[in-house]
């Protein structure tokens, strides 16, 4: 009968059930207990977790057992703590018990029960926040932060039930980053190195020594003021940027320190002399040192001095002429040895700068004279009209201006090629129409024979330009265009050529003729036996006028009042030419 | 704290550099009743602290098939002292007595551990971190149990507690002998268990009588 009945009972629930679930409705899904926690080690909570109600109201209910015992109570408490909890009050709670709790949900359809858990409130306790925090900022100049706070309240330290530990964090309201310190079980902490300006937040924790961490407490706000002035530690920021820059400064121009003494004390430069040898001259020995420098014939001071010397003797008569002239001689030579920087030991007529001055110098002569006509223009003669000043002197300087334009062709024109100058000078036969006994060319070549100059005349071109003071009385002289060779005669002592026309036997002989050796000359023979001499005198050697357009007149009025003792010369010979174009002047001499 | 450290910080609690003067000996300088109270804590901790380790070891590797974890089936072989579960339970007794119930723990498990010592040494899985944890536990037992009693002695000395009550003797007469045999048939993993729990009431019930008895501002 009851098994009827109970089978009938179970028949009628499960077709209910069937017919319930057929709407949805189900037995209450398994409830989950998450958490039992103890604040004070005295009480404890239990929370859970429903499942599914299965549509319709359930029930839940917490059941425990303790430990090595097989009662089981129910939750005395299910409000308390909120919802879904249980909340077991100091009379219901045992330390060091172990609690297997069970959670049980029903509905109509059915109940559930949960996973059961085996709590020990010892190992569960998580105190609350710590109370009272309180941060007060201590010595104004240096400041720093006191944070004081009390523990929990319902935590019961101060019997040693619980021993709690404290961790506080501090952060500067603007940073994201929390600072966390230890304060142990200490109620206290100080914290130092604040920035100043700014505001911090503080916050404290703590836990039991064999438990969970509490949540972080309120936070507290503390401003710190202004111990630091900004503008103090802007000058620090300073200060140590200038050192620094100041010490890689001078580390840098240690470094460089050959560089700097270079730029700022430039080496002062040694002389540069050729030939000089500084060394020699820091041994002491500078006679060795100098004596490099010498150039053996400069200056040829003491050869001007035998110049002017000779020059004095041997033109008496001439005398002031010759002073002046040797004025000019000496301006000119120094002249040149000034214009000249290389010219030392060499020969002048190796100075084309003097050779050029010479070329110039006509046209700065205030005389004006007359063209020599030739076929060359640049040509010019150089006239001074004589006059009453000494210093102004009848200067006939004549300019070969081919050996000027020559001198760009030879570099070496003493030396070679002789014969070359000649040939592109063209130099006036010293047949100047002059009647002054003062027409004649001086050179020093004059000097250096000894020969008496009156009553000479003889061409002779020099390549040195030295060559001045020939006065002019009279302008009137012809027109020398007659070609003339030079040879050397000599070189003398400053390799200056003393250079003679080449002629025929007509220069030799007149040559000879006028250097007075014993020479004579035949004119013509008469007979068979007979011939003519020619005598020749003084004024014959100046017969430079023996030029073929040069009157013979001309030329007999040159001479020095010489009787003109000797013979005459036909005319007819006056044409005869030499092969070479030069006329036996031998036979015009004969008047 | 090496064991060696230990031994000789117990040692010093016996025979410090400066000997503890019986009966109040002038000229000595003994340590003062608080501070052996914060030794005796600190060794508790230490000893609780390996405990903790031990377990949660033995939890890890060992028992991951339990299905309940933290139960066990028999009871610890310390059941039959008589301990307080709660705050005030434990401030209702007396001084002497909570001594008496700390003592009596510490005698009950110095045998168990010794044991439980051996018994590790034998398990080939356990490492040799956790063997010498054990064998520490078993040695600071050992030593806790002495330094209580000198702080015993030293409350009895400074007349806080009376004499009545407790001999060095009595403590282990009064155990049971069933209790030892009890704890030789435990497991390693519940010995574990029950010591970690003991561990922690000796630790807590000297804090209490510290506290009760060294009466500093804040304890």
């Amino acid at each position: 009968m009851m098994s009827r009945d109970s089978g009938a009972s179970l028949i009628l629930s499960l077709l209910i059930s069937a017919v319930l679930d057929s709407d949805g409705l189900s037995p209450p899904g398994k409830p989950r207990l998450t958490s039992c926690r103890s604040p004070e080690k005295e009480t404890f909570t239990c929370w859970w977790e429903p499942g599914s109600d299965g549509g319709l109201p359930t029930n839940y209910s917490l059941f425990y057992r303790k430990e090595n015992s097989d009662t089981v109570y129910e939750c005395p408490d299910y409000h308390t703590a909120g919802r879904n909890s249980c909340f077991f009050s100091k009379n219901d709670t045992s330390i060091w018990v172990n609690y297997n709790i069970t959670v049980v949900a029903t509905n109509a359809l059915g109940s559930n029960f949960s996973d059961p858990v085996d709590v020990d409130v010892v190992y569960i306790v998580q105190p609350h926040t710590p109370e009272n925090l309180t941060v007060v900022l201590e010595d104004e100049d240096n400041p720093f932060l006191v944070v004081r706070w009390e523990p929990p309240r319902m935590a019961d330290t101060r019997s040693g039930w619980i021993t709690l530990i404290y961790q506080l964090r501090v952060k500067l309201e603007k940073e994201e980053e929390w600072e966390e310190h230890f304060a142990g079980q200490q109620k206290q902490f100080n914290i130092f190195s604040l920035h100043s300006g700014e505001v911090y937040m503080v916050q404290v924790r703590c836990k039991p020594d064999h438990g969970f961490w509490s949540e972080w407490s309120a936070t507290t706000y503390v401003k710190v003021p202004d111990y630091i002035s900004r503008e103090r530690s802007i000058w620090i920021l300073i200060a140590v940027f200038s050192t620094f820059i100041f010490f890689v400064f001078i580390w840098t121009m240690h470094i460089n320190r050959n560089s700097v003494k270079h730029f700022l004390l430039p080496p002062v430069p040694g002389p540069k002399i050729k030939g000089f040898d500084t060394q020699l001259l820091k041994s002491g020995k500078s006679e060795a040192v100098f004596s490099a420098l010498v150039i053996q014939g400069y200056p040829p001071t003491s050869y001007y001095d035998d110049l002017l010397v000779e020059y004095l003797e041997v033109y008496d008569n001439k005398e002031q002429v010759l002073m002046l002239d040797r004025k000019d001689l000496q301006e000119s030579l120094f002249k040149s040895k000034s214009s000249s920087d290389t010219d030392s030991g060499r020969g002048s007529c190796d100075s084309h700068t003097l050779l050029m001055e010479k070329c110039v110098e006509p046209k700065e002569d205030q005389t004006m004279m007359p063209q020599v006509k030739d076929s060359e223009a640049s040509r010019d003669l150089v006239m001074k009209n004589d006059s009453n000043t000494p210093e102004s002197t009848n200067v006939k300087t004549k300019t070969w201006p081919t050996i000027c334009s020559s001198y760009h062709y030879d570099q070496n024109p003493c030396y070679h090629s002789i014969p070359e100058m000649p040939r592109q000078c063209h130099i006036s036969s010293n047949h100047f129409a002059s009647t002054h006994q003062q027409d004649y060319w001086e050179s020093p070549a004059d000097i250096y024979h000894k020969k008496p100059p009156s009553g000479y005349r003889y061409a002779q071109a020099y390549s040195e330009f030295n060559i001045k003071g020939i006065a002019l009385k009279e302008a009137t002289f012809p027109a020398s265009k007659s070609l003339e060779y030079v040879e050397v005669q000599h070189v003398n002592q400053e390799n200056t050529l003393i250079l003679k026309p080449i002629g025929q036997e007509g220069p030799d002989l007149f040559h000879a003729a006028c250097t007075g050796h014993d020479y004579s000359r035949v004119n013509r023979v008469v007979s068979d036996n007979v011939f003519l001499l020619q005598r020749d005198t003084s004024g014959q050697c100046h017969s430079d006028c023996q030029e073929r357009e040069a009157p013979v007149r001309s030329c007999t009025q040159q001479q020095p009042g010489k009787p003109a003792d000797h013979l005459q010369v036909p005319r007819v010979q006056e044409t005869h030419l030499a092969p070479n174009g030069y006329v036996d002047t031998a036979t015009m001499l004969s008047y | 704290m090496k064991i060696e450290e230990r031994n000789q910080s117990i040692n010093s609690l016996l025979t410090c550099s400066a000997p503890i003067c019986a009966h109040g000996h002038t000229g000595c300088h003994s340590p003062t009743l608080s501070d052996l109270f914060d030794r005796v804590i600190q060794h508790s901790a230490r000893m609780h602290g390996l405990s903790s380790d031990l377990h949660s070891d033995f939890e890890q590797y060992f028992l991951p098939s339990r299905n309940q974890i933290g139960r066990i089936n028999r009871k610890c072989h310390t059941a039959y002292i008589l301990t307080p579960n709660g705050k005030e339970n434990a401030q209702r007794l007396a001084r002497e007595e909570l001594t008496e119930v700390i003592l009596k723990l510490l005698a009950a498990w110095r045998d168990p551990l010794s044991q439980f010592h051996r018994s590790m040494a034998r398990h080939e899985d356990f490492t040799s971190i956790s063997g010498n944890k054990a064998l520490e536990m078993s040695d600071m037992v050992h030593q806790l149990k002495n330094g209580v009693e000198k702080v015993a002695e030293k409350m009895q000395l400074l007349g806080m507690i009376s004499n009545s009550l407790m001999s060095l003797s009595s403590t282990e007469a009064l155990a049971p002998h069933s209790a030892s045999s009890e704890a030789r048939s435990m497991s390693d993993y519940e010995l574990l268990y029950c010591f970690r729990r003991d561990s922690n009431k000796v630790q807590n019930y000297l804090k209490i009588l510290k506290c009760r008895i060294v009466a500093e501002h804040g304890c």
